[in-house]
C-alpha cells in the first residue's frame, strides 16, 4: 500500500513535510519485507543529519535494516513508543508507525524524492 | 548463474502468498513465510504446519550390494536397519569433512532411500560417482544402481517430500486414509516409515521431520501428484489448526528443537564434526571402514568446542542476537559465538559453538552484540570477538539442554 500525499524514498523511507517539521517512517513495502519487526534503534533528539546520513536501524528475527534520513536538518523527535512496541511499524506504518520528526534546514531539496506515483513505479521495477 | 528453479508446488505457493515472499533457496524460489513466521512456528507447536521440503535431494541406492556400499560411505550402520525403518548419518569426505546430514530409509533387502539437504545435492551428486574409485583403493568394490529419485528419466516412481509435524498431523492423515491404513499410521513409531495408497496417491509415510515435534511426518510422493495432496492436506487440515509453513518457520521450529543445519552447526566456517554438533552415537567408529573414519577416531576423543543451546531473552524491544555474535562466561570471557538464533515465543534460542571446559548445562551466559553497521562501529562497538576477549554483556541468558521435544 502507498499512501498519496508523502514523499519516498528508494530506501522505502517516507517522509511528510509541513512547514519546517518533517515527519518519517518506514513504507508498507518495507515491513512487509522485514516480516515482524522486534527491534528498534532510534536516533538521538538534536542530532544534525544530513541527506542519506545513517540514523538508526529496524531489526526482525530475520532481517536488518538500516534507516536513513531523507532531508537536511536536526532530529527534532522521536517515537518512543516504538521502543517497546515495534509492531506498529507492521501494523500502521504510515500514522502511528512514524519514526522521527525532522526540524529541516533551508537548503533542503525534495528533487530527489519520490512522488507516490513514481514509487509505485519504482516498486514494480524491483 | 544456473536458472533459478520453481518447485513443483510454485502455483500453489502463489494462491497462497504474494510472488515477493518467495526467496531463492538451495536453486529454488521457496516461500519465506505465508501469514508470519511466529504464527506458523506457533500452528506447529499447537497444530500443524505443512512444508514444501520438494526441493530436497531424494536418491535411491538398490542392489544386492546397496547395504555394503551405503555402509561403505556413510557413518552410521545402514546394514542394521529393518525394511521400514530410518537412520539419520553422516557422508564425509576422505578428510573426515562433513558433505551432508542424510536419512537413510530401508524400503527392501536391497533398496534403501537417501534424503539429502537442497543445497548439498549436487555435491553430493558428484561424490555419489565419485565415490566408487575411492572405495577400489581400499579395495571395496560395491556397484549399485544409483538413480536420482527426482529425475523422470531416471526412474517412474519419482519422490519428493512433503512435511507435516505437529500434534495434530496424525488426525488429519486418518482423515485421509482408509481402515486398515489408519491403523497402519496409528502404529507407526518414529523413525519408521510405510509404503501405502492414500486418496489414489502412492505415499510413503515416515515418521521423521526436522521441526523437533514428538508427532511429525514426512510424505514422499511422485511430483505429478504433489500440488493434489498438498491440496487435500490443507483442506482437511485447515479445520484442524493445519497452516502451510515457508523456510522461516522451518528454520526457527529446528533451532527451538536445537536441530544443526548444514553450513551452520555442522561443517561451515567451524568445520564442526558430528562429534561436536552433538550427533556422536550416528558416528560408529567401531564399523571396519568407512570413508574418514581415521579422522572421526581422532575427533571423537579430542574436540574441544561444541554445539549449545541457549535460551535468551527475546520480548519486542529485545535486539536480536546474530550469528557471529560473542557468548560470554560469567566472568565476561568469550567462550564462542552465536551460530543461529530464532524466536520461539518470548524468548530467543541460539544454537552456539562454545569451548566444552567453560561452560556446562544451566550455566549462566552473556551476549555481547557485534556491530550491525557503520554507525555502531563508530561508537566503539567490536565487529568480531576473539576467543578469551573480556566484554560487557548486553542481554544474559542461560545454557539450556542441548536439544528439545515439543
Amino acid at each position: 500500500m502507498i499512501k498519496e500525499g508523502l514523499l519516498y524514498t528508494e530506501e522505502h523511507e517516507w517522509v511528510s513535510i509541513d512547514g519546517e517539521t518533517a515527519v518519517m517512517g518506514i513504507t508498507d513495502y518495507a515491513q512487509e519485507q522485514l516480516g515482524e519487526i522486534t527491534f528498534i534503534e532510534l536516533p538521538t533528539v538534536g542530532q544534525k543529519v544530513k541527506v542519506h546520513d545513517e540514523i538508526g536501524s529496524i531489526e526482525s528475527s530475520k532481517a536488518a535494516s538500516d534507516i536513513y534520513s531523507p532531508l537536511v536538518g536536526e532530529i527534532s523527535d522521536v517515537n518512543t513508543e516504538l521502543e517497546t512496541q515495534p509492531e506498529l511499524l507492521n501494523t500502521d506504518c504510515y500514522e502511528a508507525g512514524w519514526y522521527c520528526k525532522l526540524r529541516v534546514a533551508d537548503e533542503n531539496n525534495t528533487e530527489d524524492l519520490m512522488d507516490a506515483s513514481e514509487y509505485d513505479e519504482y516498486l514494480k521495477g524491483l | 548463474m544456473p536458472k533459478i528453479k520453481k518447485s513443483v508446488l510454485y502455483e500453489k505457493h502463489l494462491e497462497l502468498t504474494d510472488k515477493s515472499r518467495l526467496a531463492a533457496f538451495a536453486g529454488y524460489l521457496m516461500p519465506l513465510w505465508y501469514s508470519s513466521i511466529s504464527d506458523e512456528h506457533q500452528a506447529v507447536r499447537s497444530a500443524a504446519g505443512l512444508f514444501d521440503c520438494t526441493h530436497m535431494g531424494t536418491w535411491r541406492v538398490a542392489g544386492a550390494d546397496a547395504a555394503e556400499f551405503i555402509d561403505l560411505i556413510t557413518t552410521n550402520r545402514a546394514s542394521q536397519l529393518a525394511v521400514g525403518s530410518a537412520q539419520y548419518s553422516y557422508i564425509l569426505n576422505e578428510a573426515g569433512e562433513v558433505l551432508d546430514d542424510i536419512i537413510v530409509y530401508r524400503r527392501g533387502d536391497d533398496d534403501f532411500m537417501l534424503v539429502v539437504n537442497a543445497a548439498n545435492n549436487d555435491k553430493i551428486a558428484a561424490w555419489l560417482t565419485e565415490v566408487p574409485a575411492i572405495l577400489r583403493q581400499h579395495n571395496f568394490t560395491p556397484a549399485p544402481d544409483i538413480r536420482d529419485l527426482r529425475d523422470p528419466k531416471q526412474t517412474s516412481d519419482c519422490r519428493v517430500d512433503l512435511a507435516m509435524q505437529g500434534p495434530a498431523s496424525e488426525a488429519i492423515l486418518l482423515s485421509l486414509a482408509d481402515e486398515t491404513v489408519k491403523q497402519k499410521i496409528k502404529q507407526l513409531e518414529p523413525f519408521r516409515f510405510i509404503e501405502t495408497n492414500v486418496q489414489g496417491i502412492d505415499l510413503i509415510i515416515s515418521r521423521t521431520g526436522y521441526t523437533g515435534a514428538k508427532v511429525g511426518y514426512e510424505l514422499f510422493v511422485h511430483p505429478d501428484q504433489t500440488p493434489r495432496l498438498w491440496g487435500l492436506l490443507l483442506e482437511k487440515g485447515g479445520p484442524l489448526g493445519l497452516k502451510p509453513c515457508g523456510l522461516g518457520a522451518r528454520d526457527s521450529l529446528r533451532i527451538e528443537a536445537g536441530l544443526p543445519l548444514y553450513g551452520h552447526e555442522l561443517a561451515g566456517e567451524y568445520n564442526i564434526s558430528p562429534f561436536a554438533a552433538g550427533y556422536g552415537w550416528a558416528v560408529k567408529l567401531d564399523k571396519d571402514f568407512f570413508i574418514g573414519r581415521d579422522r572421526m577416531r581422532h575427533e571423537s576423543t579430542t574436540y574441544k568446542m561444541a554445539v549449545q543451546r541457549l535460551e535468551l531473552p527475546g520480548e519486542r524491544g529485545v535486539r536480536p542476537v546474530r550469528p557471529g555474535d560473542a557468548v560470554l562466561t560469567n566472568g565476561g570471557d568469550c567462550a564462542g559465538w552465536v551460530l543461529s538464533c530464532a524466536k520461539a515465543g518470548k524468548k530467543q534460542i541460539a544454537l552456539t559453538w562454545l569451548a566444552r571446559n567453560k561452560v556446562k548445562t544451566n550455566d549462566s551466559i552473556g551476549i555481547y552484540y557485534t556491530a550491525r553497521n557503520a554507525r555502531h562501529i563508530q561508537q566503539g562497538r567490536k565487529e568480531t570477538v576473539k576467543k578469551g576477549e573480556i566484554l560487557d554483556a548486553d542481554i544474559v541468558g542461560t545454557i539450556v539442554e542441548r536439544m528439545e521435544k515439543f
